[in-house]
């Protein structure tokens, strides 16, 4: 039982970053209706900025944290610029999106390789590895913690878009971009915003990432996960992409933990594909219906 | 005259929404008769629930006396029964030519080996086929155009081209969907002539939706009017246009226009 | 550079053909993305390797003929295709793009924890039997194959479905069927691929097919311009032959080619041929269109309006 508990521990506090990242996969996806596979490249550079800021800058953790994810927000922007604006503006099919982000995810990823190298890096011990005792239960800090300000940014991401205008304006474009702008919405500054939201949380995931594990190019590849997180709780639906998330990370924690962690990975797939057969819609999304 | 298409106690529901609600006509074989009614009537639901794109809720649909709910849109096809779209979907990137001569593949039987070889069973069909959309074309007036990607193409020629495409499939029932949408007086009035024209060159039956009065009153011989996905009236187009009932929902959505 | 670096060179851009060719078929000719062929070149690569490897080593395979290998390394893609098609060719566009990203990582997570090919480490003492004579020829029969099926009912079935799939529909095509058609023969195709490029490496491994392998096989046919079969060929010796050339600069060679992706989408979506194909008919045809659009536009400027001329 108590190994139980501990194991549960475990994959909240992984769930809750993949939430993280399924959050900003799910709002692009809402919005622009593609996959956008350039997040995971955000994500990793996140990684980076945060180590870098410890390291080289030698800032505190609060402020280089704060530095990455600013780096994070701003980066995610710019790929959207770069690479999905020009699409945008002659309305091109979702294919030339999808593989513009597979070019911006190639590119991301070999800069790094080119101009950092493909080393592996840890991060500095800026958590005590220590875990707190809490009776039986020893639960380790960083995990606390990465649990708790996931849940702090969840939150605030959904009262930003429950709550404000902007947020309000964010959902009816997620509901239909061309009435929006059709109604006057500036949508181009909606997806400013949502990439902006969701590059930020890519930059609190990455910096996450690298602390509970190392830093490294490939890093992004985790983002798959949270990819089939966000189909496995509905795609386009930010409740779902958190339920997905937290499901998803339990579960792969309970079959590392019990039966082997070789099927780990594979376990996120079994559902994927399980998913995409039985409820495509995922547990909160909606079937739509195709206009003829 | 027997009934080609008979519709009875069609529902089809989104949700909680009725967008179709209990309706019933029947359309004779031969006749051209016209679906109206305001904006969200239901209409263009009934032709997606006809031709299996929808799956109807309740009720049957019957094609020359057989039920064809819950067929796929392309064995329904297949039947006999096809259709234009109110938003122009023709194959944008081919050629007028390639638009009617991919529709023409059902008069062909060849296998896939034949096509890959290049068997004589390969050869002659699509000799056929070949055939079969040239003439289409020329007969409709295409011909020039033959070479031209559909895309290119004039609004009211995509509307046309379309048409022809339909009639490649051979159908016995031809659903058009606000055919006229954007054309001036002087189109409507060509399109009136040419709808006629194709029922009687092609020996078929026409169901058409239409918001231009004129055409309807000037073709249909018999018309529903159709509104919040019920059956408002039924009748030749002298007693719907006094039907005190139909007046009404349509200056109520003249008001909302 | 010598010939035998050439050979290589050409060896590999032949055997990523095949594969390039069968995708074609699905992304350029039926509008299908799929980010997961490099799974159905695994399984070609494992199957054809366990045909052909002989008895003797670790682990071992039947030791049969590299043709017997060929056509199982296909048809086992092929089959294993058929009923990865049944489960998600109904789903909508990005969903089907899902799935067969799920599908392909998963044949990897799979032959990477079964001991019996040597898991991750990989299955060494595949024999070299991939000849650049052999893959030649079976590019030109894939490329005769492909091209007669694509300008056949059954080609134009496919590219209907591409344009407009609920207009094919009602046009009487059955989608699914077509879907199913140019989904099983593009895994055919990477299946074939597959073997030859195990008999060229003579050591597979499982995180040789991962979605990177998927990636780059859907930009060789985006990058020669959907639904063009000359694009494609173009595009799998360019691009195979280009990171080869720029090895001297090592590092940065991936980020050109990023840079290079992006750049083709935003600036020519097309690809290199845009659907155009270059051959004798191909171009004769892409010169009828541009007269007719030439003559269109005269017309629409000769004051008459191009509506005009219904009935």
């Amino acid at each position: 039982m108590i190994q139980f508990l501990q194991q549960l521990i475990n994959g909240l506090s992984i769930g809750s970053v993949y939430a993280l990242m399924a959050v900003g996969y799910s709002l692009v996806y809402s919005i622009m209706s593609f996959s956008n596979f350039a997040h995971g490249g955000v994500i990793m550079l996140g990684a980076y900025f945060g180590f870098f800021a410890l390291t080289l800058l030698k800032l505190p953790f609060i402020p280089a944290f704060i530095l990455a994810c600013a780096g994070t927000t701003l980066l995610a922007i710019l790929v959207e610029r770069i690479a999905y604006k020009p699409l945008r503006e002659r309305n091109a099919p979702f294919l030339y999106f999808i593989i513009s982000a597979m070019g911006a995810s190639i590119l991301l990823e070999n800069i790094v390789i080119a101009t950092i190298g493909p080393t592996f890096r840890t991060y500095p011990p800026v958590i005590p590895r220590t875990p707190i005792q809490l009776g039986a239960l020893a639960v380790g800090r960083l995990d606390l913690i990465m649990f708790f300000i996931s849940a702090v940014c969840l939150t605030g991401l959904i009262l930003f878009i429950e709550k404000t205008k902007m947020g309000k304006a964010i959902q009816a474009a997620a509901y239909n971009i061309k009435a929006c702008a059709l109604m006057g919405v500036n949508t181009d500054k909606i997806i400013l915003i949502v990439f902006g939201l969701g590059g930020f949380l890519a930059g609190v995931a990455g910096v996450f990432f690298g602390m509970k594990y190392t830093v490294y190019p490939q890093i992004g590849n985790i983002t798959t996960k949270s990819f089939i997180a966000a189909v496995f709780g509905g795609l386009g639906s930010l409740p779902g992409a958190v339920l997905g998330s937290v499901l998803l990370g339990t579960i792969e924690t309970l079959v590392a933990g019990y039966l082997s962690s070789q099927f780990r990975d594979l376990i996120a797939f079994v559902i994927l594909i399980g998913v995409l057969i039985f409820r495509p819609s995922g547990i909160m999304g909606k079937t739509t219906v195709d206009k003829a | 005259m027997a009934d080609i298409l008979e519709i009875s106690r069609l529902t089809k529901r989104f949700g909680g929404l009725a967008a179709v609600n209990d309706v019933s006509f029947s359309v004779p074989e031969g006749g051209i008769f016209g679906l109206i009614g305001p904006n969200g009537a239901g209409k263009t639901t009934i032709f997606n629930l006809i031709t299996g794109v929808y799956s109807l809720t309740e009720g049957d649909v019957r094609f020359r006396g057989k039920s064809i709910s819950g067929l796929p849109p392309f064995k329904i096809a297949d039947m006999g029964i096809t259709r234009t779209f109110q938003n122009i979907r023709l194959f944008k990137n081919l050629t007028v030519f390639e638009n009617v001569l991919t529709a023409c593949h059902l008069g062909a039987s060849y296998s896939i080996i034949d096509s890959v070889l290049r068997l004589p069973r390969f050869r002659k069909e699509e000799k056929a086929l070949f055939k079969k959309a040239e003439n289409l074309l020329s007969i409709m007036g295409l011909t020039e155009r033959r070479d031209l990607v559909a895309n290119n193409l004039p609004y009211g020629m995509q509307r046309r081209l379309e048409i022809v495409r339909a009639l490649a499939l051979d159908p016995t029932l031809l659903l058009l969907d606000e055919p006229a949408a954007g054309m001036n007086p002087d189109e409507t009035e060509q399109l009136m002539r040419l709808i006629v024209r194709i029922r009687d060159e092609f020996k078929l039956s026409v169901l058409v939706i239409e918001h231009h009065m004129d055409l309807i009153m000037g073709i249909c011989e018999q018309i529903v009017v159709l509104n919040f996905g019920i059956k408002l009236a039924e009748g030749c187009a002298a007693d719907i246009s006094k039907d005190p009932k139909v007046i009404e929902a349509y200056l109520g959505a003249t008001e909302e226009v | 550079m010598d010939w035998f670096y050439i050979q290589g060179i050409l060896m590999l851009a032949g055997i990523n053909l095949i594969a390039v060719l069968g995708l074609s078929l699905l992304t350029g000719f039926t509008g299908l993305f799929s980010f997961g062929h490099a799974g159905f070149m695994a399984i070609g690569a494992y199957l054809g390797a366990f045909m052909t490897v002989s008895p003797t080593t670790s682990p071992a395979g039947l030791g049969l003929p590299f043709a017997v290998g060929v056509i199982a390394g296909g048809a086992g893609a092929g089959i294993v295709s058929y009923f990865i098609g049944r489960i998600t060719l109904n789903l909508k566009g990005d969903y089907f793009c899902i799935a067969t990203l799920g599908f392909g990582e998963a044949i990897r997570l799979i032959l990477n924890n079964v001991q019996l090919f040597g898991g991750s480490r990989g299955w060494p003492g595949v024999p070299y039997k991939s000849t650049l004579p052999a893959i030649i020829i079976v590019d030109i029969l894939a490329v005769i194959f492909l091209a007669n099926l694509v300008r056949s009912r059954h080609g134009r079935n496919m590219i209907a479905v591409r344009e407009e799939e609920l207009a094919a529909q009602i046009a009487g095509i059955n989608v699914f069927k077509y879907k199913m058609i140019a989904l099983v023969v593009s895994a055919v195709y990477a299946g074939v691929a597959g073997v030859f490029f195990g008999h060229y490496m003579t050591f597979i491994q499982p995180k040789m097919f991962s979605m990177t392998k998927s990636t780059e096989l859907t930009i060789i046919v985006i990058f020669g311009g959907l639904g063009s079969i000359s694009g494609s060929v173009l595009g799998a010796l360019l691009l195979t032959a280009l990171p080869e050339i720029l090895r001297a600069f090592e590092i940065w060679r991936l980020v050109f080619y990023g840079a290079a992706v992006i750049l083709i989408m935003i600036s020519r979506p097309k690809g290199l041929m845009g659907g155009m194909e270059l051959t004798p008919a191909g171009l004769r045809k892409a010169r009828n269109e541009r007269k007719a659009r030439i003559l269109a536009l005269k017309e629409s400027k000769n004051g008459q309006n191009g509506e005009a001329g219904l009935g």
